[in-house]
């Protein structure tokens, strides 16, 4: 039985659990988008092994924070600003459509500023 | 030994909870050494398995409640390396539990029952693809796969899992023993698998 692909992987899948991090959150996208992680990483435009980093990152926080945090990550993981929010984006609104009445999602409205206003903002 | 400036650093970022990649990367520099660290204090016939998992829970209790750590007393990666090796010896503590107790396949602890119940859960809740692309993910071995099959088709019979796992020439009860090991072990990874898939649709484990 092969017992040594341990490494970060192990650790990523161990944190779906975890509500605080990206892991669950990218795992249900790509179920539900049927992705495998090549086609995930090239719609971020980044490297495979960068998806085991990305798990482990926090969500970003809800605005006013949420653009500085994706721009954050997106800088360490080396993957396209716009396609992230997006894909963070996505990934968190499909988890609470299947949340329960009362839950609430994160405020994603500066988020709409940036996707709208056409212009991607720097590194940094 | 007090936490080093770079472990300290890196505490205050993940206490801030303001750095979402503060963790990532503490995981990513820190993990090959604690695995390194808990893979010596378990020794050498430590299961990797049980090792990696105790690592990735004590680094992920951490993440979730940093408070608990006080960079006065230890520093962070004996902290977390104890905290890891203490999980280990409890998971193994457990497992020996419960091999030891069962004399028989048939024995309920093995609670597989559950786990084909929670199959027909999932499979009412999820797609078929679904259910198998989750169990892709979380058994990239295709052995393990093979082991899954057998207990989702409710095989109680211990020579298929045996056939699968490459068991066969051992003598009958570390055959038995071994079998008993292995389906214990991804049972509750199955079990985990299903939980936290059916946590994030919102359904329930029966």
């Amino acid at each position: 039985m092969n017992r040594s692909s341990s490494s970060l992987e192990r650790l990523a899948q161990l944190a779906q659990g975890r509500p605080h991090l990206l892991a669950g959150a990218l795992m249900l996208y790509k179920e539900q988008e049927g992705l495998d992680d090549e086609q995930l990483a090239a719609l971020l435009r980044c490297e495979p092994s960068a998806l085991t980093r990305l798990a482990l990152c926090e969500r970003p926080r809800p605005a006013p924070h949420f653009r500085e945090d994706v721009e954050r990550i997106a800088a360490y993981i080396h993957a396209d600003l716009m396609q992230l929010a997006m894909l963070i984006r996505a990934a968190e609104s499909r988890e609470a459509l299947g949340k329960r009445p009362g839950e609430t999602s994160p405020d994603y409205g500066e988020f709409e500023e940036v996707h709208t206003d056409g212009e991607e903002p720097s590194d940094g | 030994m007090k936490a080093t400036d770079k472990e300290n650093d890196f505490h205050q970022r993940i206490l801030a909870r303001d750095d979402p990649i503060a963790f990532a990367a503490f995981a990513e520099l820190f993990y090959d050494s604690l695995l390194q660290d808990v893979r010596r204090r378990a020794g050498s016939g430590a299961d990797p398995v049980l090792v990696e998992e105790a690592v990735g829970g004590a680094l992920l209790d951490y993440h979730d409640s940093p408070e608990r750590y006080d960079p006065k007393r230890a520093s962070l990666q004996s902290y977390l390396s104890m905290a890891a090796y203490r999980d280990f010896q409890n998971a193994l503590a457990k497992e020996r539990r419960v091999t030891g107790r069962q004399v028989s396949l048939f024995d309920p602890a093995f609670q597989e029952q559950d786990i084909v119940e929670s199959q027909e859960t999932i499979d009412s809740q999820l797609q078929e693809e679904r259910l198998w692309q989750l169990i892709d993910q979380v058994f990239p071995d295709p052995t393990e796969r093979r082991v899954v099959m057998l207990i989702l088709n409710k095989t109680r019979s211990p020579e298929p899992y045996a056939h699968a796992l490459g068991l066969c020439d051992l003598p009958y009860d570390e055959r038995i023993r071994e079998v008993r090991r292995v389906k214990y072990r991804i049972t509750k990874r199955l079990r985990r698998g299903i939980a936290q898939q059916l946590d994030r649709i919102g359904g329930t484990m029966q």
